[in-house]
């Protein structure tokens, strides 16, 4: 496969239970908070689990005027005032024909659903309920008029994004590309994670040996991206790779051999033109399931080869939970920031070392390095695998 | 951008009928339902009917390439999938707790695709697309770019719509799509091919009813209906694909098309 031109990363916006913009994202996560709670925002009495990383106001945004009363396409809103407002990028400096508008999302709309199948006869709620529809809201509220997209590869849609976003700049339909992911908590993703049991009671314990599952949690991340000549000086930095994989194995579960995950991190590097032995940083899907966890540290392991135990691995998701369509631009963003600020986030709440997971995860505590390569990785359901290498600027 | 050349195509439609399965259309709603192809095995016991549906599209383009399931198995075959609303059925499903039978995650569209890349073993690249004939469009020209940078060697892309489960909520939101409502599963191989193909998107205008859009509403599987009708009739170069859903119109021109 031929190496891709990189693509800069100029800006970013983030909504997440942790912090309404980038900084108060990063000091959160930089501490240790926690952004779990009990959900408080729809009913969750007759779940076994109703914990998870609610955003309990969203405060950034000072009017919702014009704005659709949708929670999915409000929390786009609020990640994507903070990046216009870093880039002063509203109005749009370029032609708004030029400008295109790339989201990912596990759930869409389908709270919307809900609502119309709950009695709300207003029609906007059906438009509402398809996956496309907050993606077409932010790129009406942006004034965007370029291609507008939704991709929907489970929880490696972040990812799918960013590199849909890199290739509409590689191939000129773009000048610049607002590109990222989002996802709400609500009644339909709850209950369906409590049904399949994959929600833990206990906090999440990323590569712990008492690791019980995940918890959920809701955001939006979105970041500008531009060709290289066109990004200027000001950047948090480059898109270099990103490859996918599908691991044809189970609609739910990974493949118990990873093979599907290999596959898109070794694209991802050959795209990027890195070898496993460039990569400073891994930030890892690391749900806190017993099985996510160990089969992702034995495919780092391969992929990475004998470096491998050298290199720092974090799991944010102990933070805010696992915000589905979100985290993969979320953890992509904090590889930049890392580089950056030469800090790494801890994974929150590893305590006991598991056998089967053995590598250097950054337990508890934010740890000084300034890696330049950092390798994001995500997972999803349907087997859907991902995986972004990122240089900070 | 090198235009991938047409290996092979099948379109599976609510007007026509298809395996396993009579069309049921229904006298009080505009759908042409393409009905719940039965299950050869076990295995796709819980599948919903869009799986079914995908994976009954992928055996006829095998069928219509005169080639075996191994043909498109591993990791040098990409996968592609579109839809706008086929989701729509288990999303309901799950949310009224129809038949309290669905699997949560059928409720993802991702899940399609992973049906179709199980059952016949497809492990490459891959991305799915939300929303109607632009969304196919782009899924064509993401095939193009997968091929030319040599990340696989063959692509498919796939589209599945399904109406019946929701042709009540159809019904209510008629701005939205026009009727009648065909069901409709396609797929569509493509190689690396020798013609040009461009690609334009953005926002724009709504035909006219009566205009380029047809009086029916296929959503996503309309391009690949366009160019089924192409490959049986076909006119000179330069093929013109074109669609709108939401806003947002794209034109896909392939010169030199072969298949």
């Amino acid at each position: 496969m031929r190496r891709a031109e990189p693509i800069a990363v100029t800006a970013a916006g983030v909504a997440t239970p942790i912090g309404q913009d980038v900084e108060a994202f990063w000091t959160s996560l930089v501490t240790g908070v926690s952004g779990i709670s009990q959900i408080e925002r729809f009913p969750v009495h007759d779940l076994l689990v109703g914990r998870g990383g609610e955003i309990k106001k969203l405060a950034r945004v000072k009017s919702w005027q014009r704005i659709p009363d949708c929670r999915a396409t409000r929390l786009l809103v609020s990640a994507a005032d903070e990046l216009v407002a870093q880039a002063d990028f509203r109005p749009l400096p370029v032609d708004p024909a030029r400008v295109a508008v790339v989201v990912g999302t596990a759930l869409g709309g389908v709270e919307e659903g809900e609502r119309a199948l709950a009695g709300d006869p207003r029609r906007r709620r059906l438009r509402g309920a398809l996956y496309d529809a907050p993606g077409h809201a932010l790129a009406r509220w942006l004034g965007a008029t370029g291609p507008a997209i939704t991709v929907s590869t489970a929880c490696a849609s972040g990812a799918t994004a960013m590199a849909v976003g890199a290739d509409l700049l590689r191939q000129d339909e773009a000048d610049a590309v607002i590109a990222g992911g989002y996802d709400i908590l609500c009644r339909f993703v709850m209950r369906g994670f409590d049904v399949l049991r994959s929600l833990t009671r206990d906090a999440v314990r990323p590569f712990d040996r008492r690791r019980s599952g995940l918890l959920l949690g809701e955001g939006a991340a979105l970041v500008l991206l531009m060709r290289e000549p066109d990004a200027g000086r000001t950047r948090l930095g480059t898109l270099l790779g990103y490859g996918s994989g599908s691991d044809a194995s189970h609609i739910a579960a990974p493949d118990p051999d990873g093979r599907g995950l290999e596959r898109a991190i070794r694209a991802a590097l050959d795209q990027a033109g890195a070898a496993p032995g460039d990569v400073d940083f891994v930030s890892a899907h690391g749900t806190g399931t017993p099985i996510n966890d160990r089969i992702e540290t034995a495919v780092l392991k391969r992929a990475l080869g004998a470096r491998a135990h050298a290199i720092p691995v974090n799991s944010i998701k102990s933070s805010m939970g696992h915000t589905m369509g979100a985290a993969a631009t979320l953890e992509a963003i904090m590889c930049l920031l890392t580089a950056r600020h030469g800090l790494i986030p801890p994974t929150l709440h590893l305590e006991e070392a598991d056998p089967d997971c053995d590598l250097d995860y950054v337990p508890e505590r934010a740890r000084e390095a300034r890696p330049r390569i950092c390798l994001s990785t995500s997972l999803g359901f349907g087997g859907c695998n991902g995986a972004l290498v990122l240089a900070g600027a | 951008m090198r235009a991938p050349a047409i290996r092979a195509l099948a379109v599976l439609s609510g007007t026509e009928t298809v395996p396993a399965a009579a069309p049921t259309a229904s006298s009080s709603l505009p759908v042409h339902s393409l009905g719940r192809p039965g299950s050869p095995d076990d295995r796709r016991r819980r599948a919903t009917r869009e799986c079914r549906l995908a994976l009954a599209s992928v055996e006829a383009m095998l069928a219509d390439g005169h080639e075996k399931p191994a043909a498109i198995a591993g990791e040098r075959t990409a996968l592609l999938y579109t839809t706008a609303a086929a989701y729509a059925a288990s999303n309901r499903g799950f949310i009224e707790r129809k038949g309290g039978s669905i699997h949560f995650a059928y409720t993802a569209p991702a899940v399609v695709p992973a049906e179709v890349a199980i059952e016949f073993g497809v492990k490459g690249p891959y991305a799915i697309f939300i929303g109607g004939p632009p969304a196919t469009l782009r899924a064509i020209w993401h095939a193009a770019i997968l091929l030319e940078s040599g990340a696989c060697d063959r692509a498919l892309v796939l589209a599945v719509e399904i109406f019946d489960e929701c042709a009540d909520l159809y019904t209510r939101a008629r701005r939205l799509v026009r009727h009648p409502l065909v069901e409709t599963a396609a797929c569509l191989w493509l190689e690396s091919g020798a013609g040009e193909l461009a690609f334009r998107s953005g926002r724009g205008r709504r035909p006219n009813a009566n205009g380029d859009r047809g009086m029916s509403e296929l959503l996503g599987c309309e391009p690949l209906a366009a160019l089924d009708r192409w490959r049986r009739e076909p006119s000179p170069s330069p093929l013109e694909l074109s669609g709108w859903w939401r806003g947002e119109e794209a034109r896909l021109i392939w010169r030199g098309v072969s298949g």
